[in-house]
C-alpha cells in the first residue's frame, strides 16, 4: 500500500498525464465559453468535462482506483444523495 | 472497590477523558440534565394550556418556551443520550478497547456543554420564538436569541458528525476475532444506520443554519422575500435533516429493544438479518422522503404523490421489526424486569406513534391535520412512548454494567406504571383535539377543545411525577446499590462478558466471537468469555 | 491511561483485513460529510439560478477564474506529487513541491479576492441581493477550506522538514492530500456551475 513510484501503479498514466488531462479538459472548457457556444450543447459539455475532471481527481490523485471500495463508497454514495437533493430543491 | 478511588472515579466525569466509557456517561447524564429542563418547559406549557385563555404567559413568551422545549429535547436530550449509549456500548459490544479516535471522541461530548448553554444564553437574550423548526422569514426577524439559538444547533450538528464518523470507523476498524457483520449486536446496527444518517444528513441543516445566520447577522438575501428570496428553501434544508433526525432518534432506541427482547424472553432473536437490513434499509429510505412535512408549503403538486408513497414504504420495514420482537418474545420465558416493562411499553406506543405517521404520510389526510395536536400527538408517541421508553428500558438494562451496582426493582416498576399512564394520558387527547381542528403551537385556543388539554395536562403532571422514583432510584442505586455481577441478566453479548463496571482497557483480554449474539437455548456457548469476575 | 497509546496494530484487524486504514477512513468519512455541507450551499444557488434567474452572471470574470482554476489544479498535482518523493525518502523534494502548493493555494486565494474586489466594484455584494449572496457565502467557504489547506500545508511543511514525516511514517502527507484534493473537487463544480454554465 505504500511506497509508490511516480506511477500510481506500474501500467497505470502517470500523474503527469493526468494533470495534463485536467489542463486540456479545462482549457477546452474556457474555449466553449470564450466562444459562446450555446445552450443546451454548452452545458451538456460543461458537465461531462467536470465529471471526468473531478472522477481522474478522484481516481488517480485520491487514489481511489487502486484503494479499498469503502472510500469510493464514502465519496459516490453522498454525491449522488446531494444530485437528487439539488435536483429536488432546484424543482420543489 | 476502596473508597479511595471511588471519590477519585467520581471526579473524572467532570473532565476531559478519552475513555468511552467516561465519555458515555458525561453524554447521559448532560443530556438528562436537559430533560429535566425541557420537561419543565413543558410543564410551563402544559399549565397554560390547562384553560382555553392566554392566562399564564403572554403569546411570545409562549413562543419561545415551546420553541425551547422542543428544541431542547431534540437537539439536547435524546440525540445526544442516544449518543451516549453509543459511545458506551459499542466499543464493549464489538470487543474493542476504545473508539477509534478517543480524543475527536472527547471533543465531540465537550462541544455539547457550551452548545447548551449558548441555547440557555438564547432564551434570557430574546429568546427563539419561531419552533423547532425555525420557518423564515418568521426567525429571520424574530428576537436576538434566535441567532444564538443557530449556532447552539451548529455546535451541537458537528458534535454528532464528529461522532458518528467515530462511531462507523470502530465498528468497521476494531471489530474483535470472529466477529463477523452478521454478529453484530443489532445495538450496533442501529448506531451504523443511524451514524450514516448523522454524517449525511447533518451537513445540509448546518448550511442552512448558517443562511439564517447570515440573514440575520449580516444582511444577506437567502430568505429576504422581497428580495427574491424563498421560504421554501429554507424547508427542504431543514427537513432534509430533520425527517432522517426522527429516525435517527428512534433507530438506536430500536436497537436497544432489540438487545432486551432476547435477553428478558429467553429465546433467540427473531429475524435477525431483517432487523438489521431493516435498520439500513430504514435510514437510506429515511433520507429521500423529508417533503412530506411540507405537502401544504406549495410546492409542485406533483411531487407530493411520489413522496407520500416513498414515505408510506418505510412503514415495511418498520412493520418488519415490531413483528420480528413480536415473534421474539411469543413463547418465550418472560422475564418482567423493568427494562423489559419499559421494551413492551415501548411496543404498544410506537404502534400508535407509527400508525399514525402513516395517517400523516396520506396527503388528504395531512392536508387536514397538518400543524394541529394531530402532528403533536403522533411525534410525542414515537418519540416519548418510542425513544424515551427504550432510553429508560437501556438505562435500567446497563445500569448494572455502567455503575456496578443494581437498581431497585419495585422502584423500577413504579416508574413504568407511572410513565406508562402518563404518557398515553398525555397524548392520547391530543389526537382527538387534532382531528377536530385545534392548531400546535397556539397558547390560546376554542374552548371547545378544553377537556382534551386538561386531561393532557393532567398526563403531563403524571409524566413529571414519574421521574421522581427514577432519579431517586439511579442516585441512590449508584451510590448505595448492591453490587452487581458481571452477567446479572445472563446475557451473551460481549459487554455482559467483563466485569461490572469494566476495567479501563474493556477486556483483561480481546475476546474471540464464537457464536450469534441472541443464541439463547442453544447448545454451544456463544462468546468464549475473557476472565469475567463474579460479582466483587 | 493513555488511550492513544494503547492502541496497536492487532486493534485494526478487522478494518485491516478489509483493506482500510483508519486515518484514511476518518479522512473519507469526513469528506462524506464536507460533500454534503457544500451540497446544501450548493443547492441554495442553484435554487436561485433556476428558479429567479441571475443576471449577475454577465458580470463574472470567468477568463480570470479559469486561470485560478488552472491554478488549482496545478497545486494537486503538486500536492500528489510530493506525497510520492516523500515515500521514497526525496525529503528535498517533498518539501520543495509542498512549498510550490502553499504558494499555488495562495495565489488562488488572491486570485479568488480580486474576483470578489471586481464583483464588489461593479456593485455585487453578499448583501446586494440573492445572487450576491449565495455566491459569496459559497465561494467564500471553499476560499477558507482553501485557507485552512494552506495551513495545513504549512504544518505539514515543517513536519517533513523536521523528519517527522519521511519515507516511513507519511500517512499524514496523503490525508493531507486527500483534503486538498476535495477542495480542488468542490471547486471544479462550483466553477461549472458558477462561471460557465449560465
Amino acid at each position: 500500500m505504500q511506497g509508490s513510484a511516480t506511477r500510481p501503479e506500474k501500467g497505470r498514466p502517470s500523474y503527469g498525464v493526468i494533470f495534463l488531462g485536467l489542463v486540456i479538459l479545462t482549457a477546452i472548457e474556457l474555449g466553449i465559453s470564450v466562444l459562446r457556444v450555446l445552450p443546451p450543447l454548452s452545458t451538456a459539455l460543461y458537465l461531462l468535462f467536470s465529471g471526468l475532471k473531478v472522477a481522474l481527481v478522484a481516481a488517480f490523485y485520491m487514489h481511489l482506483r487502486q484503494d479499498s471500495r469503502f472510500y469510493t463508497a464514502a465519496f459516490v454514495l453522498p454525491a449522488l444523495l446531494l444530485l437528487v437533493f439539488a435536483l429536488l430543491t432546484i424543482a420543489i | 472497590m476502596t473508597t479511595a478511588s471511588a471519590s477519585v472515579s467520581w471526579r473524572r466525569y467532570f473532565w476531559w477523558n478519552t475513555d468511552h466509557k467516561v465519555i458515555g456517561v458525561q453524554y447521559i447524564v448532560t443530556s438528562f440534565f436537559f430533560f429535566i429542563l425541557g420537561g419543565a418547559l413543558a410543564g410551563l406549557v402544559r399549565a397554560e394550556l390547562a384553560s382555553p385563555a392566554t392566562d399564564l404567559l403572554d403569546g411570545a413568551t409562549y413562543n419561545q418556551v415551546m420553541t425551547n422545549h422542543g428544541t431542547l429535547m431534540i437537539f439536547l436530550w435524546v440525540l445526544p443520550v442516544l449518543a451516549g449509549f453509543g459511545n458506551y456500548l459499542i466499543p464493549l459490544m464489538i470487543g474493542a478497547r476504545d473508539m477509534v479516535f478517543p480524543r475527536l471522541n472527547a471533543l465531540s461530548y465537550w462541544m455539547i456543554p457550551p452548545a447548551g448553554m449558548l441555547m440557555i444564553a438564547s432564551f434570557f437574550a430574546g429568546g427563539a420564538e419561531a419552533g423547532w423548526t425555525a420557518y423564515v422569514p418568521l426567525s429571520i426577524g424574530g428576537p436576538p436569541g434566535q441567532t444564538l439559538w443557530a449556532l447552539s444547533v451548529m455546535l451541537l450538528g458537528i458534535s454528532a458528525i464528529f461522532g458518528a464518523i467515530n462511531f462507523l470507523a470502530t465498528v468497521i476498524m476494531m471489530r474483535a476475532p470472529g466477529l463477523s457483520i452478521w454478529r453484530l449486536p443489532l445495538f450496533v446496527w442501529g448506531m451504523i444506520a443511524t451514524s450514516t444518517l448523522i454524517l449525511t444528513a447533518t451537513p445540509v441543516l448546518t448550511s442552512g443554519l448558517i443562511m439564517v445566520a447570515l440573514d440575520r447577522v449580516v444582511g444577506t438575501h437567502f430568505f429576504t422575500v422581497t428580495s427574491g428570496g424563498d421560504p421554501v428553501l429554507w424547508q427542504n434544508l431543514f427537513w432534509f435533516y430533520s425527517h432522517p433526525a426522527v429516525y435517527i432518534m428512534i433507530l438506536p432506541a430500536m436497537g436497544i429493544i432489540s438487545e432486551i427482547f432476547p435477553v428478558f424472553a429467553r429465546k433467540p432473536i427473531f429475524g435477525y438479518r431483517m432487523i438489521a437490513m431493516s435498520s439500513m434499509a430504514i435510514a437510506i429510505l429515511g433520507l429521500t422522503v423529508w417533503a412530506h412535512h411540507m405537502f401544504t408549503s406549495g410546492m409542485d403538486p406533483r411531487l407530493r404523490v411520489p413522496y407520500m408513497v416513498s414515505s408510506m414504504v418505510i412503514a415495511v420495514p418498520t412493520g418488519i421489526k415490531i413483528f420480528s420482537w413480536l415473534a421474539t418474545i411469543w413463547n418465550g420465558k418472560l422475564r418482567l424486569t423493568t427494562p423489559m416493562l419499559f421494551a413492551l411499553g415501548f411496543i404498544s406506543m410506537f404502534l400508535i406513534g407509527g400508525l399514525t405517521g402513516i395517517f400523516l404520510a396520506a396527503i388528504p389526510v395531512d392536508l387536514h391535520v397538518h400543524d394541529t395536536y394531530f402532528v403533536v400527538a403522533h411525534l410525542h408517541f414515537v418519540l416519548f412512548g418510542g425513544s424515551v421508553s427504550a432510553v429508560y428500558a437501556g438505562l435500567y438494562y446497563w445500569f448494572p454494567k455502567i455503575t456496578g451496582r443494581m437498581y431497585d426493582e419495585k422502584i423500577g416498576r413504579t416508574h413504568f406504571a407511572l410513565n406508562f399512564i402518563g404518557t398515553n394520558l398525555a397524548y392520547l387527547p391530543m389526537f382527538i383535539a387534532g382531528l377536530m381542528g385545534m392548531p400546535r403551537r397556539v397558547a390560546a385556543y376554542d374552548a371547545s377543545f378544553t377537556s382534551y388539554n386538561q386531561w393532557a395536562t393532567l398526563g403531563a403532571l403524571i409524566l413529571a411525577a414519574s421521574t421522581l422514583p427514577f432519579l431517586y432510584n439511579a442516585v441512590l442505586s449508584w451510590a448505595r446499590g448492591p453490587k452487581a455481577a458481571a452477567n446479572p441478566w445472563q446475557a451473551l453479548t460481549l459487554e455482559w462478558q467483563t466485569s461490572s463496571p469494566p476495567p479501563p482497557e474493556n477486556f483483561p483480554e480481546i475476546p474471540t466471537a464464537t457464536g450469534d449474539p441472541y443464541d439463547y437455548g442453544e447448545p454451544s456457548p456463544a462468546a468464549e468469555p475473557a476472565a469475567a469476575p463474579a460479582a466483587g | 491511561m493513555s488511550h492513544q497509546a494503547m492502541q496497536h496494530a492487532e486493534d485494526f484487524r478487522a478494518g485491516h483485513a478489509l483493506g482500510l486504514d483508519h486515518r484514511k477512513l476518518g479522512m473519507w468519512l469526513f469528506i462524506a460529510s464536507e460533500v454534503m455541507f457544500f451540497g446544501g450551499l450548493i443547492s441554495a444557488y442553484l435554487h436561485y439560478k433556476y428558479t429567479l434567474g441571475f443576471p449577475e452572471t454577465t458580470d463574472l470574470n470567468v477568463v480570470l477564474v479559469g486561470i485560478n482554476t488552472m491554478v488549482l489544479l496545478t497545486s494537486s498535482y503538486t500536492v500528489v506529487s510530493a506525497l510520492t518523493a516523500i515515500r521514497q525518502g526525496r525529503q528535498g523534494r517533498f518539501a520543495a513541491l509542498l512549498l510550490l502548493t502553499i504558494l499555488l493555494g495562495v495565489a488562488f486565494l488572491t486570485g479568488q479576492l480580486y474576483e470578489f474586489a471586481d464583483l464588489y466594484r461593479q456593485g455585487v455584494t453578499l448583501t446586494s441581493g440573492v445572487f450576491g449572496s449565495s455566491f459569496f457565502t459559497l465561494t467564500g467557504f471553499h476560499g477558507l477550506h482553501v485557507a485552512v489547506g494552506v495551513l495545513w500545508a504549512i504544518v505539514t511543511l515543517f513536519r517533513g522538514l523536521r523528519g517527522t514525516l519521511n519515507a516511513e511514517h507519511n500517512m499524514a502527507v496523503e490525508i493531507f492530500g486527500l483534503y486538498w484534493h476535495f477542495v480542488d473537487i468542490v471547486w471544479i463544480v462550483l466553477f461549472t456551475q458558477i462561471y460557465l454554465i449560465v
